[in-house]
């Protein structure tokens, strides 16, 4: 949204602090939720919050953000002034939360472009009634009432400009008729016309009026022009009259095109980049202060753009980036680490008797390089989880609140870092388990919990932790956990399972019933969790970036729900074989080992599926090419090689035709046309440009336990 | 009311000095140095003007630069914060630097472009001069 | 090359005529407008998915970009044919989706008058799964050209994943 459309500096800034500011906020309110009151030090910094918000609010006048922000200034310079006892925290702590919210409500209207047009009565009306009973109470406690909270009305305004789409840039040439009678004149009216629309323009020939040799120049040249305008091309085209015009072309062309202006044309011009509003609002430089002085227009000539006096010297040294720029730096190092792979291994390196060793340290250099930046630009894209988690309070207290139970969170590691990527990955199933741990975890009944030798308040244990190149983030709770018997008996009941019986399957196995499509445990589906998605979509999402979904519970006393995710989702390291004609990409974190068998160590069943039996083991064996219906590949075990693969503790046999490398894998996602295939997690290009397959292990387990 | 517009783009000119006309007389320059000339001269006249209207980006002086003149002119005459003119910036420099440099320089209010005429009331109407 | 396509159209901004890129596959005629051309490239080597429909024929690595085919006869249903050296692959972009579309033949680009397209027929046509995708047929040099609508052709997998997802939940 905000790219699309250009979003004020000043209204960036004051979004952008107001939006802290309140995330801020709602930290300290969640945090202390359960305290007794609030401490000095919080008043004051929610007050100085209150203050800053309705400060700049009202310079924008944005007056409903203004009013409400005031009044619950107004709340906290009561506490501060006189510390009240008393004071209803709970409520105390609702009302902050929904001052929080409508702020956040029409900070949201603003940023996609709309108007603060929310009604603030209602708000301001409960909080004016709040502030009434404090000043009573302190009135009651005999303690003088402070000197009203002086507040003064902004004296200074900013008006935010209306908001409009970004601008266009278009370069367009006009060619005239040979025998067009003073096609300088015409070209003028053109420019005049496009005047009308144009935020810049340039054209040239640029003495068009004052030379009247000029229009020779049009007629063999044509009659360029870079216009800068938020117009769209059927409008611009609208002006120019083309009555003479033998035809006219017209391109959109980016900003820095239009920024180096003629050039391309010939003609070597070089306007300095003159408008500052139209600065790349991605990046936002620290450079030096304005002064004033510093936007003196030089005098302006004909089909040129505005030209500064004073030439603005750009120093920086720390700059915000743009997250798409970010993405763009990544996918650019994956090609590096691709390109270095077609050069490490060429073909045209495998002449016998070629020294190779000046080569060989050269590439050695090259691949520490490109590792390294590789980890530059990943502990670039690193985030705590503490905004996900900070969210998760607000839902424990939101929902618990509203269904009346009593629970306390409790937030572990909330400093773990994780791929911005991921990060967003997690949030939305993170949430649904949270939810579902608040709803249908924890006892509606607080006896029932004191008869079991809980204590009457619930707790959820929220835990991130960093291990073995993985990251953990479970949810605990100390609730009514999951009942087996319950959950085979409505797998059973929906079809789900064949009519196996309940000993064939583990326990974890039979926890793993709740995450297939299909099952809700619950009868009535209920306000805050199972709004129609399921846990299903939840293992999806989490297998999505290849993370799976642990469930371990007991019944009565609670249950745990883990979520296993990478690192990082870029860049893995994998070792490419070959079936028939395709490449597959295997990680090389999965890979057990590699094995010779003869047919003889396979079992087959009636059903056509067929076992290994390695050391005494007995694991299930799938042949890819078979399986994927690949010609030209290995069908005898004997010729082929055996992976023995691992994913979350079971194993798999697969058989391959042959080995090829092992290397750094860029994962690259399979075009969203093809939609998703079973068993692949993406696509890479390999040295030679060809295309592999990477194999996702944990799908093909789980199909294969699920048979 | 007398206003003062003081913008160099024609087409904004144009548009502002048509919507400024509703409230008052309005006086137009093209540059800063002119826009600082009229003030002055208005002062002389003993009848200053209520209302001006800056752009940023100008020939000669820049509106940063008028405005901070303006505001050590009436220092120097003595004129008290409540009787001086009010000053709006307009422009699309709205870089929040350049926005707060502007209010230490003491403009009433500060307008991105293109300008919102709701909202330019409002602070019209907030300044107390409709 | 697109731009080059764009001026043109600016040129002839009001005539009721619009311009083709027409391949032949089999005995078949097909037309697509060139505004959605990308363009044409030389038959590549192609990694072929599993368990995908039939007409997707794979991927193939468009200088560092991963893109899938589709194989135009298959995707009508028609009866597949070997590839020859003339086969070549049409890239397209539809609303930023990228596909390569195998066609045996590229014929020319053709200038087609609005007036000379006519709607398909509705009603007992016996190959109508066309349907779909030709939302024109026009009758150029004596020979009949079907007109895909490219977006319709993307718009159907947009669709069918829909209901799928939809049958997920």
């Amino acid at each position: 949204m905000a790219e699309e459309f250009n979003i004020d500096g000043m209204l960036d800034m004051f979004l952008f602090e107001s939006g802290q500011l309140l995330e801020k906020l709602e930290g300290i309110i969640l945090e202390k939720q359960d305290a007794e009151c609030f401490d000095d030090a919080d008043i004051n910094e929610i007050f100085r919050i209150m203050h800053t918000i309705k400060g700049s609010s009202g310079i924008l006048m944005y007056d409903n953000i203004m009013r409400t922000s005031h009044k619950l200034e107004d709340v906290f310079y009561y506490l501060r002034e006189s510390q009240p006892d008393n004071v209803p925290h709970l409520e105390l702590v609702e009302n902050v939360l929904k001052v929080s919210d409508f702020i956040n409500g029409e900070m949201d209207k603003i940023k996609n472009g709309g108007d603060a047009d929310g009604d603030e009565g209602e708000l301001i009306k409960v909080l004016d009634e709040f502030l009434n009973r404090i000043k009573g109470e302190i009135k009651d406690q005999g303690i003088r009432l402070p000197k009203e909270n002086k507040h003064e009305e902004p004296s200074q305004f900013y008006i935010v400009p209306v908001a409009s789409e970004g601008s266009h840039f278009y370069r367009i040439t006009i060619h005239y008729r040979n025998d067009t009678q003073m096609s300088n004149i015409r070209a003028y009216s053109a420019t005049y016309a496009l005047k009308e629309v144009a935020e810049d323009l340039l054209y040239t020939p640029d003495d068009i009026i004052s030379n009247e040799e000029s229009s020779d120049v049009i007629l063999a040249e044509g009659f360029h022009m870079l216009l800068q305008t938020k117009s769209l091309k059927d409008e611009v085209l609208g002006l120019i009259d083309c009555s003479e015009a033998e035809h006219i072309d017209f391109e959109e062309i980016s900003s820095e095109e239009f920024g180096s202006g003629l050039v391309t044309m010939g003609r070597i011009e070089s306007p300095v980049a003159i408008d500052l509003g139209e600065e790349d609002a991605g990046v936002r430089e620290e450079k030096p202060h304005p002064v004033p002085g510093d936007y003196v227009v030089k005098t302006k000539e004909t089909g040129k753009g505005k030209t500064l006096a004073k030439h603005q010297s750009k120093q920086q040294s720390m700059i915000s980036v743009n997250v798409s720029k970010m993405d763009a730096l990544m996918d650019l190092i994956g090609e590096i680490v691709i390109a270095e792979a077609v050069v490490l291994q060429n073909p045209d390196l495998n002449v016998p008797g070629l020294d190779l060793t000046n080569f060989q340290k050269a590439s050695a250099q090259l691949a520490k390089v490109t590792t390294e930046l590789q980890e530059v630009i990943m502990s670039m894209r690193m985030m705590p989880l503490t905004n996900t988690f900070q969210k998760m309070r607000r839902i424990v207290f939101d929902v618990s609140r509203k269904l009346g139970k009593d629970i306390e969170l409790e937030v572990i590691g909330e400093d773990t870092e994780v791929d911005k990527n991921i990060i967003e990955h997690i949030s939305d199933p993170l949430m649904h388990l949270v939810r579902n741990s608040v709803d249908h975890g924890i006892e509606e009944n607080a006896d029932d919990r004191i008869a079991l030798g809980k204590p009457a308040k619930g707790k959820i244990i929220l835990e991130a932790k960093n291990e073995g190149g993985k990251v953990y983030v479970s949810v605990k709770d100390d609730g009514k956990g999951l009942s087996k018997e319950k959950l085979y008996d409505k797998a059973l009941a929906n079809g789900l399972i064949e009519n196996k019986s309940m000993s064939e399957f583990t326990d974890k196995e039979i926890y793993r019933f709740i995450t297939l499509p299909g099952f809700s445990t619950k009868e009535e589906v209920t306000e805050y969790s199972g709004r129609g998605v399921g846990m299903d979509v939840v293992v999806k999402n989490i297998q999505s970036i290849g993370g799976r979904l642990d469930i371990d519970s007991e019944e009565g006393y609670g249950s745990e729900m883990t979520l296993a995710i990478p690192l990082t989702l870029a860049i893995i390291n994998g070792i490419v074989v070959q079936v028939g004609n395709s490449s597959f990409v295997l990680e090389t974190a999965s890979i057990k080992e590699f094995v010779r068998i003869g047919e003889d160590s396979i079992i087959q069943e009636p059903g056509g599926e067929e076992y290994i039996v390695l050391r005494g083991e007995c694991y299930p064996f799938i042949r890819l090419g078979q399986r994927y219906e690949f010609e030209n590949c290995q069908t005898k075990v004997e010729d082929g090689v055996v992976v023995v693969l691992e994913h979350e503790g079971s194993q798999i046999c697969v058989l391959i035709d042959s080995l090829m490398q092992e290397q750094e894998i860029v994962v690259k996602p399979i075009p969203s046309y093809v939609k998703k295939v079973r068993g692949i997690s993406g696509c890479t290009q390999l040295g030679d440009g060809s295309i592999a397959l990477i194999l996702d292990i944990a799908s093909l387990i789980e199909e294969e336990e699920r048979r | 009311m007398k206003i003062l517009l003081a913008e160099d783009d024609f087409a904004s000119r144009k548009f502002m000095d048509k919507y400024l006309s509703q409230y008052g007389e309005c006086d137009v320059t093209v540059d800063g140095e002119e826009a600082i000339d009229a003030f002055m001269m208005a002062l002389e006249d003993g009848e200053p003007y209520d209302l001006i209207c800056l752009d940023v980006m100008m020939p000669v002086l820049d509106g940063y630069q008028v405005l901070k003149a303006i505001r050590d002119i009436e220092m120097q005459k003595g004129i008290s914060k409540e009787q001086r003119a009010g000053v709006i910036m307009t422009t699309a420099l709205n870089d929040e630097r350049n926005v707060k440099m502007a209010f230490e320089l003491g403009c009433e209010a500060y307008s991105g472009k293109p300008v919102d005429l709701e909202k330019f009331d409002k602070v019209l109407q907030k300044l107390g001069l409709i | 090359m697109a731009e080059e396509i764009k001026e043109e159209q600016t040129e002839e901004v009001d005539s009721p005529k619009r311009e083709f890129m027409t391949f032949q596959t089999g005995r078949e005629y097909f037309g697509i407008n060139i505004s959605y051309v990308n363009e044409i490239i030389q038959m590549q080597p192609i990694t072929a998915l599993p368990e995908v429909k039939d007409y997707i024929k794979g991927l193939i690595n468009l200088r560092g970009k991963i893109i899938p085919v589709i194989d135009v006869r298959t995707r009508f249903k028609m009866k597949p044919i070997e590839y020859t050296d003339r086969t070549c692959i049409i890239v397209i972009n539809v609303k930023s989706t990228v596909i390569g579309l195998i066609v045996e033949k590229i014929a020319e680009v053709n200038t087609i008058l609005d007036e000379d397209i006519v709607p398909p027929p509705t009603l007992g046509h016996k190959e109508h799964e066309h349907n779909k995708y030709v939302y024109g047929l026009a009758r150029t040099d004596g020979a009949v050209k079907l007109l895909l609508d490219p977006e319709k052709l993307i718009m159907e997998e947009d669709m069918e994943l829909l209901e799928e997802i939809q049958e997920e939940e």
